[in-house]
């Protein structure tokens, strides 16, 4: 029981961070994906306009990201106000805050393998599905989705990681609140500051296999498939 | 059942089309035209694919002006793309099931053709519990075409489909074709640009350049006509005749065709007796002279008379076409085109007008060039 106690705030945090890395990707789910199939099919005009904003947070610092989604989700602000009928609480040091910032910062992981998979498969297969009397959903559903099974677990697997590393923005956005906004990434931060190596080894050691693990999987998988079409 | 109109106007790229022509309701209909002349644009435009056009289509008493009452999936046709496509996710049977699936939608139909009768005559039995990944061509392009048929569409559209066959597959899928058509009477408008596929299946045929319609009509019309001829260049320039099946040997693999009174003696079976045999002849296959030769050197002498001569600028040859002569006096004219040297032509004096004798050498005629009708 002394160990639990020992550890418990890490245990707090690693939950805190699972729960973000699943709740993120299930809206990446919906918002990520028609944007893949729009940017992969039908923009034609818009494309490299709606491609660089999807990009930029690959590139922008998370400090800017965080900084920007304060100003814009002040309670003041319309968007604040919208943001607080939603969730009950303004977005700096809120659980939803982070899921908000992390949707935005993990899209271009979930948009981009899935837009080449989409893209992939191509037109012909989506006319040849309408041709055949399937109309738009059950195209999606039927066709789409199991022929970018690959695509939809490569973004997946990555958005996923990607959150669970996220520490920039969840720092600015969430503050690092113990029991509601405290991710793994921050608390290893926090045990160097206070010099608490132990810990630190096995949070950063957790996540290093957890990582390895994963992107393994996703690597492992998809090279198989590779050799199967072959 | 009405016909199949169709207009379409507006640019598409760099091709402008400016396309009208009422496809008859019933036998195959050919669509032909150099690259790049809107056919594929054309099919696309049917099926609903095709936006920010002028296009005007009625079918069966529709008018499909209005791709959000008519989208793609609620269209009568059956498309077979150019690339065709099957789902790698789904297994053979699973593929043609897929469209036996969602028949239901459209239940006024009946369902006319059976599963079954596409396994047997496209020979897929073999092929149902394989994956689309590890199917030949050929085989890829059977399940495509079944799977196409069995959404008991109301037309069929099928844009170039036998381009990658071989020869002997080919042969026997315009056969299935033809017969398809005539059992069922489903329309087919049919992409291609394989002469020898025209001569074989085609009962109509629309000719396409630059967008636009060139010439219409019958396949044995239109094939001996100059817009045809402008068309597919002058080496492939060729005619059609037409004959009764009188007698065949089952041994030496030959068949005596009547053409209105004169003998054409062919290459295998193409029909049984008083079949009507439809015969390309390219006319650079042709030998003339203008006396009898006594020659046993082909099977083959018809009897003409000149009806014109095309000397060619710039070229070393010249056309000529020869009124084949009917000796049955049942008015019918039977056009033979023939390219020679504008060189042999001086040689022998040859005049409008003149009585010719044609020697034709049966082994020119291949066996693509045959349609029984």
């Amino acid at each position: 029981m002394d160990i639990f106690h020992h550890f418990s705030p890490d245990i707090t945090a690693i939950l805190i961070t699972l729960k973000l890395a699943v709740i993120t990707c299930f809206f990446l789910a919906l918002i990520g994906t028609p944007l893949a199939y729009f940017l992969a099919f039908k923009s034609k005009k818009t494309k490299p306009f709606i491609e660089t904003i999807v990009t930029l947070p690959l590139v922008l610092p998370p400090t800017v990201i965080g900084f920007y989604l304060i100003i814009f989700f002040s309670p003041e602000t319309t968007l604040g106000k919208i943001f607080i009928i939603l969730t009950g609480e303004q977005l700096i040091f809120s659980f939803y805050g982070l899921v908000l910032a992390s949707i935005i910062y993990s899209l271009p992981f979930w948009v981009q393998p899935l837009q080449t998979s989409f893209e992939k498969i191509g037109r012909d297969t989506i006319w040849t599905s309408y041709s055949l009397g399937a109309g738009l959903l059950d195209t999606f559903l039927n066709v789409i989705i199991p022929l970018c099974k690959k695509g939809f677990f490569t973004s997946f697997i990555i958005s996923f990681a990607h959150t669970l590393g996220e520490f920039g923005i969840v720092l600015m956005v969430g503050g690092g609140i113990h029991g509601k906004t405290k991710v793994i990434a921050i608390s290893i931060y926090d045990h160097v500051e206070q010099l608490s190596f132990e810990k630190a080894h096995i949070l950063a050691g957790g996540m290093l296999i957890l990582s390895f693990i994963i992107l393994l999987t996703l690597f492992y998988f998809n090279k198989r498939s590779v050799v199967r079409v072959k | 059942m009405s016909n199949l109109s169709v207009l379409l106007k507006g640019k598409i790229g760099s091709l402008f089309l400016n396309f009208e022509h009422t496809f008859k309701n019933d036998g195959i209909n050919i669509l032909y035209g150099p690259n790049g002349s809107g056919k594929t644009t054309i099919i696309s435009a049917l099926g609903g694919f095709v936006k920010n056009i002028e296009s005007r289509i009625i079918f069966n008493g529709n008018e499909f002006k209005d791709l959000d009452k008519y989208p793609p999936y609620k269209r009568p046709f059956g498309i077979m793309f150019q690339n065709p496509i099957l789902f790698e996710h789904l297994n053979v049977e699973e593929n043609l099931d897929f469209v036996i699936k969602r028949q239901k939608s459209n239940s006024q139909k009946k369902n006319l053709i059976s599963k079954k009768y596409l396994i047997n005559h496209l020979e897929l039995t073999s092929l149902l519990k394989r994956s689309p990944e590890n199917l030949s061509g050929g085989e890829k392009l059977r399940v495509v075409l079944a799977r196409t048929i069995l959404k008991q569409p109301n037309y069929i559209l099928l844009d170039e489909p036998m381009s990658d066959l071989d020869i002997k597959y080919k042969a026997k899928l315009l056969v299935f074709l033809k017969d398809f058509n005539k059992k069922f009477k489903i329309p087919i408008l049919y992409i291609t640009h394989s002469i020898e596929e025209i001569s074989q299946i085609g009962d109509q045929i629309v000719l396409i350049k630059d967008g636009k319609k060139i010439d219409s009509g019958s396949v044995t019309n239109v094939l001996n006509r100059s817009s045809f001829v402008d068309l597919i260049g002058k080496f492939e320039i060729s005619s059609v005749l037409e004959g009764i099946v009188v007698s065949y040997d089952q041994i030496l693999r030959i068949t005596t065709l009547d053409l209105d009174g004169q003998k054409l003696i062919v290459p295998g079976l193409p029909g049984n007796l008083k079949d009507i045999v439809r015969v390309r002849i390219r006319s650079r296959d042709i030998l003339l002279s203008s006396s009898r030769l006594e020659t046993k050197i082909t099977e083959n002498e018809l009897q003409g008379i000149i009806s014109s001569i095309e000397i060619e600028d710039n070229s070393a040859f010249s056309e000529l076409v020869i009124k084949l002569k009917n000796l049955k006096n049942n008015k019918k004219i039977q056009k033979l085109r023939s390219r020679i040297t504008t060189y042999n032509l001086k040689k022998m004096k040859l005049l409008i007008n003149d009585s010719v004798f044609v020697y034709i050498s049966s082994v020119s005629i291949d066996r693509q060039a045959y349609q029984s009708i």
